[in-house]
């Protein structure tokens, strides 16, 4: 659970109120889930596949079960007897997809290097690892395929045998005549983007403690979670208790980005063996581990049409994308966003996007910040570059001769989705005007004379934010309690949570504003599934809309009590409140909003009579624009809001070394109304920057066996401090007609646009040489092959 | 097993140590002070900084029998919520930290660089900071505050 109480200040909505739980964080006091000591507590540990693609024949736990302090050997066989499979977080037979059981251990048959398929219990941490390491498995192996293309093809291994094939998913999305369009395209541009695998790793891995009490036969889980009532919800399914009996109670997050969504295995395993051993279980992730998550790898083969002028008349897109083995978690869907999220913010009628999601014997994806938008993005703006390199003209340009217009919101685009708002001509001038792109085209101009290689990246990222997704647990909408009590302070349940952003500061300011009381009245409480109302936690930027709006509604019906019985205090007609009073906006009078609570709830017979004497109400809100009806093109609208922002860099490329460097980087950002400009800054600083790690350094590798190679970070780099640039960042507030308070989704927008800029730089900069960028992430030694292919490519 | 002596920001504690047990396990469960933070075991992320005799080290790098009779400080140490370390208050001020998970290693190692250059350069901060791996904030915030605890610190000089 996570309690915050601010720091004193003001803090209505709009104003950068410090974040509540700084204090607890800067001192070493707050506590995540590794902190939670109870007595008696045994650690668990997972003992992992270690082939990519086989049967187990034979587990032999003798070993291991010798060891001094070890408490309990579980197998998959044993596993499978006790528990139901995970339920999936977005069901793939819904979404018309494959789907294959998963459970918490698997006792047959093992699809990638890392798959769980015995759990150890010991009294120690590393008695725990210990013993891990002598179980010992027997598998008949089988042939295992790590690459998607590979793996479509006839002769391929199978990753489910019960398939027909290793197609997870194929769709196709659009609208129009793209082939006729392409046929009277003044210019028709081909190409192709490879993108690696990466990984979201937060520095605080996942983590779960449970506790199993025989007695009350109630199970309470702390965890490192983002969604803890669809926890609840997964494990009382799993391992048959009633949901009334779990609770799930969310430490402070170290960090998620989409990896600590819920679905995964170890949620159901480390209950499991609590309720076995009748003890409180730890499991906390290594590190290696955590790199087992995948983010994203996709292939993508498209056709582009222009006129002369610039204008993009067509697009046609095939994406063949890498899900890894199926997991019950919300990842395998991400890359189905890829494909409905082309052509972004461009007005672009006729387009075709071939979708396959294909399972190949590496470890799963898991949601990641961005969701596969971020790899639309990425292609897209690739798109855009190549028709203006082709035609010669300046990338600037033909994006603005093809945005959609700010006049034409809200825009249905071709694959569905209604955008509500935006102006992103706007944002292109805030970001080029920041960046001084003129100033910068000369230098670039000055450079090449000097044989030196200055590259312009310009790149939009709309992103669609807050989705619904209908009969799962993907809600488009959420609930929050406001209660006051009879001092007047207050405390605010909410079925969001917060991994680290500060949605709690963000929701603290709402409730103050409408409540027109200090800020420092407000306890914000998240994460608890017996405190809070039912919700669905955090992901899709969704918290601020559907929390802050729910909060909103909660905190005008306890107003509205306030309101009038302090009126009848007054003796006036009409009140206010302002500043923890209730004010007669007439005269000169007030009452503290605390007598007027004290006289709710302690004079109800009296002057507060005909009240009904409640400083409480529980709300849902359901922003607009959400549509499951299909058009009559098929086309569903998931998403309430549509955040905006256009990235634009400069990159000086040493084409001796491979080496690129960030000489500059402007971000225009737009989420509409911003409850906490500060909050949304940070968000947004930290997802451009992992979206320059995927560009630059990061890529998880695996050998022919499909063992993670990179699985440390002294191999799989993060950006640090030293890499990246200051970044300057504007903002531009066109707010949502959709949303209560005009606000859009923050927190993924610059993933994708990040990667896409610096692409685009690359190329920009390496252009006189011939050099098309067609893959990430750009390394040193991919950048001199890139180098090398267009030297060969010219002789 | 054998005994060691740890002072852990002053108070001395005696704990029987196995002698393959990190100083970060015994800072976190034996003496119970969490601040401290594992993120990766492998000596990278700088999660698990503490200073030992007044130098920043990784706590999951060293054996806690190797730091026998040694001074141990943590996060808890640099300043309280009622009364910060202006190098904390900088980085709340300037929003410096989202999830705070890399907060050990951050603030020990600006404070470090600021005891040792009342004023860094840019250069000399993003090299004292880059051993620390941060997930959310993008480093710049972090800049900014390092930049405005050097302002801070000399205002109060003039005072
Ligand atoms: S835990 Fe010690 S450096 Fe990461
Ligand atoms: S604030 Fe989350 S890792 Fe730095």
């Amino acid at each position: 659970m996570n309690t915050s109480v601010p720091s004193k200040g003001t803090g209505r909505v709009g104003e950068a109120a410090k974040k509540r739980d700084g204090k607890a964080l800067l001192t070493g006091g707050a506590r995540y889930v590794d902190d939670v000591r109870l007595p008696g507590t045994l650690y668990a540990a997972v003992v992992r596949s270690t082939v990519a693609h086989a049967r187990i024949r034979r587990v032999h736990t003798e070993e291991a079960l010798s060891l001094p302090g070890v408490e309990l050997v579980l197998t998959g066989e044993r596993a499978r007897e006790l528990t139901e499979p995970i339920p999936y977080f977005i069901d793939p037979v819904v979404r018309g997809a494959r789907r294959v059981d998963i459970h918490c251990l698997e006792s047959e048959r093992v699809v990638f290097v890392g798959q769980p398929v015995a759990a150890v219990v010991a009294d120690t941490w590393e008695g725990a690892q210990r013993a891990a390491r002598l179980v010992r498995v027997d598998y008949d192996v089988l042939p295992h395929v790590l690459d998607a293309e590979q793996a479509m093809s006839d002769d391929a291994p199978r990753v489910y045998e019960e398939w027909a094939d290793n197609v997870v998913l194929s769709k196709s999305y659009g609208t129009g005549d793209p082939d006729g369009a392409l046929s009277s395209a003044d210019v028709v541009v081909t190409g192709s983007f490879r993108s690696e695998r990466t990984t979201t790793a937060p520095i605080e891995p996942r983590g779960f403690l449970a506790r199993w009490d025989a007695r009350e036969e109630t199970l309470t889980m702390h965890g490192s979670c983002q969604n803890p009532h669809q926890l609840r919800w997964m494990l009382s399914t799993t391992l048959g208790i009633p949901e009334n009996r779990v609770r799930v109670i969310t430490e402070k997050v170290g960090g998620s980005f989409g990896l600590k969504m819920q679905g995964q295995p170890e949620e159901t395993l480390v209950a499991l063996l609590s309720v076995l051993t009748g003890s409180p279980v730890k499991w906390i992730e290594d590190r290696r581990e955590s790199f087992l998550a995948g983010s994203r790898q996709q292939v993508h083969r498209f056709t582009v049409g222009a006129r002369s002028d610039g204008r993009i008349v067509a697009l046609v897109n095939e994406i063949v994308a890498d899900a890894g083995a199926m997991t019950a978690q919300a990842g395998w869907a991400m890359p189905n966003m890829s494909a409905t999220t082309f052509p972004s913010g461009y007005r672009i009628p006729d387009c075709r996007i071939d979708l396959s999601i294909v399972a190949t014997n590496k470890p799963p994806l898991s949601a990641a910040r961005g969701f596969g938008k971020d790899s639309a993005h990425l292609v897209m703006e690739r798109v855009v570059d190549l028709v203006a390199r082709r035609l010669g003209l300046d990338p600037a340009l033909v994006r603005e001769r093809n945005f959609i217009s700010s006049d034409e919101f809200p825009y249905r685009t071709s694959t569905g989705l209604n955008i509500d708002s935006g102006d992103f001509h706007g944002l292109l001038d805030k970001a080029t005007k920041s960046l001084d792109y003129e100033g910068w085209r000369a230098r670039q101009a000055k450079a090449r004379g000097a044989g030196e290689h200055i590259g312009l990246g310009l790149a939009l990222e709309l992103t669609p934010e807050s989705s619904d997704s209908p009969g799962s647990f993907v809600s488009g909408f959420d609930t929050t309690t406001v209660r006051m009590s009879v001092t007047g302070s207050v405390t605010v349940l909410t079925g969001v949570t917060s991994p680290g952003g500060g949605n709690d500061t963000g929701i603290a300011q709402i409730v103050a504003t409408e409540l027109g009381i200090p800020l420092e009245w407000v306890r914000v409480v998240q994460g608890d599934t017996d405190q809070c109302p039912n919700g669905f936690g955090n992901f899709s930027g969704r918290s601020m809309v559907v929390g802050g709006g729910s909060a909103a509604l909660a905190s005008r019906d306890v107003l509205r009590t306030l309101t009038t019985v302090g009126a009848r205090m007054l003796g006036v007609e009409r009140v206010e409140v302002r500043e923890g009073a209730v004010v007669d906006p007439e005269g000169s009078d007030s009452v503290p909003v605390p007598d007027v609570a004290r006289a709710v709830l302690t004079r109800s017979f009296e002057i507060a009579s005909e009240v009904e004497p409640i400083l409480e109400s529980t709300r849902a809100y359901k922003p607009g624009n959400i549509d499951h009806r299909p058009d009559e093109h098929g086309r569903i609208q998931p998403y309430p809001t549509y955040s905006s922002c256009l990235h634009a860099t400069a990159v000086r490329v040493d084409a001796e070394t491979g080496k690129v460097e960030i000489a500059d980087y402007a971000m225009a950002h737009d989420c509409g109304t911003m409850i906490n400009p500060a909050l949304v800054e940070g968000q947004a600083w930290g997802a451009v920057v992992m979206g320059l790690g995927a560009a630059l350094s990061e890529r998880l590798v695996f050998d022919e066996a499909g063992h993670t190679v990179s699985d440390r970070f002294k191999s799989y780099l993060l950006p640090r401090a030293s890499d990246v640039p200051m970044i300057r960042m504007e903002h531009q507030v066109t707010p949502s007609p959709f949303t209560m308070h005009g606000n859009k989704g923050a927190g993924e927008a610059g993933v994708g646009g990040a990667q896409a800029a610096i692409a685009n730089a690359v190329e920009d900069a390496l252009s006189p040489l011939g050099v098309l960028v067609d893959r990430l992430p750009l390394s040193p030694p991919t950048v001199l092959e890139l180098i090398r292919r267009a030297k060969e490519g010219r002789m | 097993m054998r005994n060691i002596r740890l002072n852990v920001n002053g108070e001395d504690h005696e704990v029987e140590v196995d002698p393959r047990r990190l100083l970060v396990h015994v800072v976190r469960e034996e003496v119970g002070l969490t601040g401290t933070h594992v993120g990766c075991l492998t000596g990278d992320c700088g999660a698990c900084t503490v200073m030992v005799d007044d130098r920043s080290v990784k706590s999951c790098s060293v054996l806690a029998a190797g730091a026998d009779g040694a001074c141990v400080r943590t996060i808890e140490y640099l300043g309280t919520e009622e009364d910060l370390d202006p190098v904390q208050q900088a980085f709340l001020d300037e929003f410096a930290f989202q999830c705070g998970y890399c907060l050990p290693g951050m603030l020990l190692t600006v404070r470090e660089l600021l005891d040792a250059e009342p004023d860094p350069d840019d250069a000399a901060i993003l090299q004292a900071i880059s051993g620390n791996l941060c997930r959310c904030t993008g480093y710049g915030p972090i800049v900014r505050a390092v930049r405005a605890a050097v302002r801070s610190t000399r205002g109060g000089e003039g005072s």
